[in-house]
């Protein structure tokens, strides 16, 4: 039962209300503030100054963190290897993830199983199923080598990670398998938005198969590939995990990624921490750039 | 209602004190940093055996040795170490995380050729005093010493040498109708012998092995093969490299001519480092130049020649490599870790423990012992270790530029060998301007 | 808003051998994609209880490289401690700040809401490496480095904005008039909060336990940078580390076995919870 409230009383009450809300929203403010803002602030402050890991704050070197990192003998070569996994990737996972939703599109008890297979790799880690692959892979206990043999692709011994090319692939063919589940489902939810009644009419007006899936799926769908796209391309671009695992950047630094040079710099041999900073920042602002493009694209499409 | 609504609250406020006290508590339990215990040199020259407990860390490579010792150590000590082995590629970075957080072990180990970089660092406590103070510390291996050293202040002692020599298969030998008995003495030698172990065409046997994708691995077997022609690899103060020499070159061409014939297992293109040893332990291998501290693994497989590495005329060298150890900075039991580095430098450790395993000792003393004169191959081995032509390479940014996956030298040495690119100046000036930051 | 993981039915098909001989194409095609997508988990689990050369169990079946998991270092079941210990931290410290965040973002005005929301869900724009950095700095600083505790509220700081976006729009899909009614009964906003709304957003909360678990369980990149002593690592390094520990050999059989022990607990999750883990999905989904 409400009670008639006076102006003051509604004044009094709303101002409580605000300092409760504050009150409840304090531990994620503190939260943030904590971890994320001092973080960010820090790694800032990092990327301009003269940062060991052993001897911390030395004092400001601007810009030299930034023209060290870019001058880095394999600063370029990471940049090109990131852009071109995140490419290879992100066409081979959506469209594995649009097929599979596809075929996975009725209500069947058979289908329902489908998609729980499909799927189950997705409750794994990265790091779980970067090694699970690991051991897949091995040259002399992985059955895949066996099989390619016995199949008759291949005639001597397989090296999925010797070469940069195999490495590349044996990762892509690792993810997909890690994540096609979640795609899956995110296009699916998007397939089921899409009404009967408008293939129908497309069928009344003589559409083929191809035609309905080009002119009326496709377009549909768009904004949920927009997102799957960009969520992707945000994960392979900051790929580090299954790297590490699989072959820490090997052979030869071909599949050494940005994250994996930021891991190096801060850890491996350099400990600079300036320097490492200096790189997280270039790509964090690589990343905004990219994600607010990718929005107004989304965005602008929408209309 | 006022009551129960104050008394919900104030159990909610106890609830979110009990788990900040929670949390503060736990977050002290946690390592801190800055060792405030004993200076090093409190328990005197054999340190202080009071039942501590220590942790020592060390790499993959010397697991066989450093069990070896830590279990015969806490046999007969209080004091009781915690073995952690790290994986090889892992080492650098566990060690640097460690260090820029407090949280480093008592004792840890390095890789010889780190040790410059992690010494100017600081990561280790000053032992001189206490060096100075062992009868015989003229005999402690003086190219570890020497690496540990930093403006006359020693900080690291030899924990396991290491050395590469040539092995061979004896048995794969007599079957290709080589003298048993006799490993290369030339490089050319080598090639010649390894082409005829890969001539017998023996399904999965192949002439010789190396780590094509390991700098680590290559450092260690080639530079041997550079010294004992006579030439130098590092300028004296570790800031330029000399590896487009001429007798480089000629041991590029001899493992790009085996590679090319066909004599070199293929696995060896891939070969991080991480299992660069099973092979020849498989007997898979004819001549390899391998570690000598796996002699006695090796022992329980292959019956081995051994002798010392030979360059492009002749002449022996060998990598004096392996492990020098220290206490860290973040110790709290200095006294008690210089017990284990006092018993590890005792005759009883060197000789009952590391030689009656067939390992090498670190005490120039201590080389002709009761067990190394029994196998004429550990005696082989002290010998060459006492050559002049055998090193310690010093260069603070060794890792970097050597060992460190993907570093300029393996980038160079596949040039060489793999990719027939003739880059040689442009590869190593690579390395140079790592040297020389 | 949170959807339903319905699926509608598919046109009628004709009956009949001729439609079954149309579709067996369709069922070999898609029973090879579940056999593909199945293959490696069970290929794994076999082999870590099946004979293998250079691992602790050369002849025969039996469980050797599990033993092998004990022996290491510290031991397996340290490890999975560990792991529980920041799983079980990070899921408490996600709800009970979400739970709490959630509640203020759905039902209170307050000046900087917006803000301080945006900059919640501004976590997920800042990539994970460009604040690993910082945070070990910012840890040592005030004496949670290579805590648990320490990895547990990094962790739970990268679950906010999917936790506290999920508990907002669960609170946003409850009526208010149930808070109201309690509300007007005299309770206090906790108790409103406690005794009415926590069992109405139960299903929310257990899917952002759900993910906060699995995500705390399988990182690897965070421990990596944060812990440096051994015996305090959780799984998935532990793991991976111990693949080479002896020079020259990988125990592949350990590491199969290591990858079970891992992946069996988030396996079992998922099959129990199989509706609120496509929940999560989709409420990412409609975040877009």
């Amino acid at each position: 039962m409400t009670q008639p409230v006076t102006p003051r009383r509604r004044l009094g009450l709303s101002g409580r209300r605000r300092l409760t809300g504050w009150a409840y929203a304090t531990p994620t403010a503190a939260f943030v503030f904590v971890f994320f803002v001092l973080p960010l602030l820090l790694v800032t402050q990092m990327s301009v100054s003269d940062w060991g890991l052993f001897n911390g704050d030395q004092g400001i070197n601007a810009p030299h963190n930034f023209s060290a990192a870019v001058g880095q003998r394999l600063f370029w070569p990471a940049v090109r290897f990131t852009v071109e996994y995140t490419v290879v990737t992100t066409v081979i996972l959506i469209g594995c993830a649009l097929g599979l939703a596809l075929l996975v599109q009725e209500s069947t008890r058979w289908t329902g199983f489908l998609r729980t297979a499909i799927l189950v790799p997705s409750a794994l880690g990265l790091a779980s199923a970067s090694l699970l692959f690991y051991a897949l892979y091995s040259p002399d206990s992985g059955p895949l080598g066996r099989v390619m043999r016995d199949l008759g692709i291949t005639s001597g011994p397989v090296s999925f990670l010797g070469t940069p090319g195999h490495a590349l692939w044996s990762t892509v063919a690792l993810i997909v398998w890690r994540y096609a589940g979640f795609y899956m489902l995110l296009l699916l939810v998007a397939l089921q938005g899409i009404s009967a009644d408008v293939y129908e009419a497309a069928e009344i007006d003589g559409a083929g198969r191809w035609k309905r899936f080009g002119h009326i799926t496709l377009p549909l769908i768009r904004p949920t590939l927009a997102l799957c796209t960009i969520l992707c391309v945000t994960g392979s671009l900051l790929a580090f995990d299954q790297f590490y695992i699989l072959t820490k950047g090997g052979p030869d630094n071909s599949t050494l990624t940005i994250v994996q040079l930021i891991y190096n710099a801060a850890f491996q041999g350099r400990n600079d921490l300036g320097l490492a900073a200096a790189l997280s920042i270039i790509v964090l602002v690589a990343l905004l750039v990219l994600n607010i493009g990718q929005f107004r694209w989304l965005r602008g499409r929408e209309d | 209602m006022i009551t129960k609504r104050s008394r919900s609250q104030r159990r909610r406020h106890s609830l979110v004190a009990l788990v900040a006290v929670a949390a503060v508590s736990l977050a002290a339990c946690s390592s801190g940093s800055g060792g405030k215990g004993q200076t090093v040199a409190q328990g005197g020259i054999n340190g202080t055996d009071d039942g501590a407990s220590l942790t020592l860390w060390t790499r993959a490579p010397l697991e066989l040795q450093a069990n070896l010792l830590v279990k015969a150590y806490n046999a007969a000590h209080k004091n009781q170490v915690k073995l952690t082995i790290v994986p090889n590629d892992d080492y650098v970075s566990k060690v640097g995380a460690a260090a820029g957080s407090g949280g480093l072990p008592d004792l840890f180990a390095s890789d010889i050729v780190y040790a410059p970089n992690w010494v100017r660092a600081g990561l280790w406590q000053d032992l001189t005093s206490q060096i100075s103070k062992l009868p015989f510390a003229g005999q402690i291996n003086k190219g570890h010493l020497d690496a540990g050293t930093y403006q006359g202040k020693q900080y690291v002692l030899p924990f396991v040498l290491d050395l590469s020599v040539m092995m061979w298969n004896k048995t794969l030998y007599k079957e290709a109708g080589l003298d048993p008995d006799k490993g290369p003495t030339t490089l050319a030698d080598f090639v010649k012998q390894a082409k005829a172990i890969q001539a017998q065409h023996k399904p999965g046997v192949y002439g010789t092995y190396f780590g094509g994708n390991c700098g680590g691995c290559d450092v260690f077997t080639w530079f041997p093969m550079i010294w004992a022609s006579g030439q130098e690899v590092l300028s004296s103060d570790g800031t330029r490299s000399l590896l487009d020499s001429a007798a480089a070159k000629q041991v590029y061409s001899a493992w790009k001519d085996l590679w090319s014939a066909g004599a070199v297992d293929p696995a060896s293109k891939d070969e991080t480092g991480a299992t660069w040893v099973g092979p020849f332990q498989q007997g898979k291998i004819g001549v390899m130049p391998y570690p000598a501290s796996l002699l006695p693994t090796v022992n329980k497989t292959v019956d081995a020649g051994v002798a010392a590495i030979p360059g492009v005329d002749g002449g022996a060298s060998t990598f004096v490599g392996g492990d020098g150890i220290g206490v860290s900075k973040d110790s709290k039991h200095e006294a008690q870790a210089w017990n284990f580095l006092a018993w590890l430098m005792s005759a009883d450790a060197q000789v009952n423990v590391l030689a009656a395993n067939d390992s090498i000792v670190s005490r120039g003393d201590l080389a002709n012992n009761q067990y190394a004169v029994k196998d004429p191959r550990v005696v082989a081995i002290n010998k060459v270790a006492a050559s002049p032509d055998s090193k310690t390479p010093i260069a603070v940014d060794f890792q970097q530029a050597f060992n460190a996956p993907g570093s300029p030298w393996v980038t160079l040495l596949r040039d060489q060998v793999f990719n027939g690119k003739d880059n040689l100046s442009q590869d190593n000036s690579a390395i140079n301007s790592v040297l020389s930051q | 808003m949170a959807a339903t993981y319905s699926v509608r039915a598919a046109r009628p098909r004709s009956n009949g051998l001729g439609a079954l001989a149309l579709r067996t194409p369709y069922y070999v095609l898609t029973g090879g994609l579940a056999i593909i997508f199945l293959f490696p988990l069970f290929w794994a689990g076999i082999r870590s209880v099946s004979p293998q050369a250079g691992t602790a169990q050369n002849h025969g079946w039996g469980m050797g490289n599990y033993d092998t998991l004990t022996h290491y270092q510290a031991g397996i079941w340290q490890y999975v401690l560990n792991s529980v210990i920041v799983s079980g931290l990070t899921v408490l410290f996600t709800l009970a700040i979400s739970l709490l965040g959630g509640y203020a973002f759905a039902r209170f005005t307050f000046p900087g809401k917006n803000v301080l929301f945006m900059l919640t869900l501004a976590i997920l724009m800042v990539p994970y490496a460009t604040l690993l950095i910082p945070l070990y700095v910012l840890l040592d600083r005030i004496g949670l480095q290579n805590s648990l505790v320490g990895l547990a509220l990094v962790l739970t700081m990268f679950q906010l904005p999917f936790a506290t976006f999920m508990m907002r729009i669960s609170f946003e899909s409850v009526p208010r008039e149930l808070e109201e009614a309690a509300l007007v009964d005299g309770c206090g906003t906790v108790k409103a909060l406690l005794r009415v709304l926590v069992p109405s957003v139960r299903p929310g909360l257990v899917t952002v336990g759900l993910f906060a678990f699995l995500a705390a369980w399988n990182d690897f990149i965070t421990p990596l940078v944060l812990i440096s002593d051994s015996a305090k690592l959780p799984l998935p390094v532990a793991i991976a580390n111990l693949r080479a520990q002896v020079m020259g050999v990988i125990d592949y059989g350990a590491t199969e076995a290591g990858v079970v022990v891992l992946a069996l607990p988030c396996i079992v999750l998922f099959i129990l919870l199989q509706r609120q883990y496509v929940r999560g999905f989709m409420s990412g989904a409609l975040k877009g």
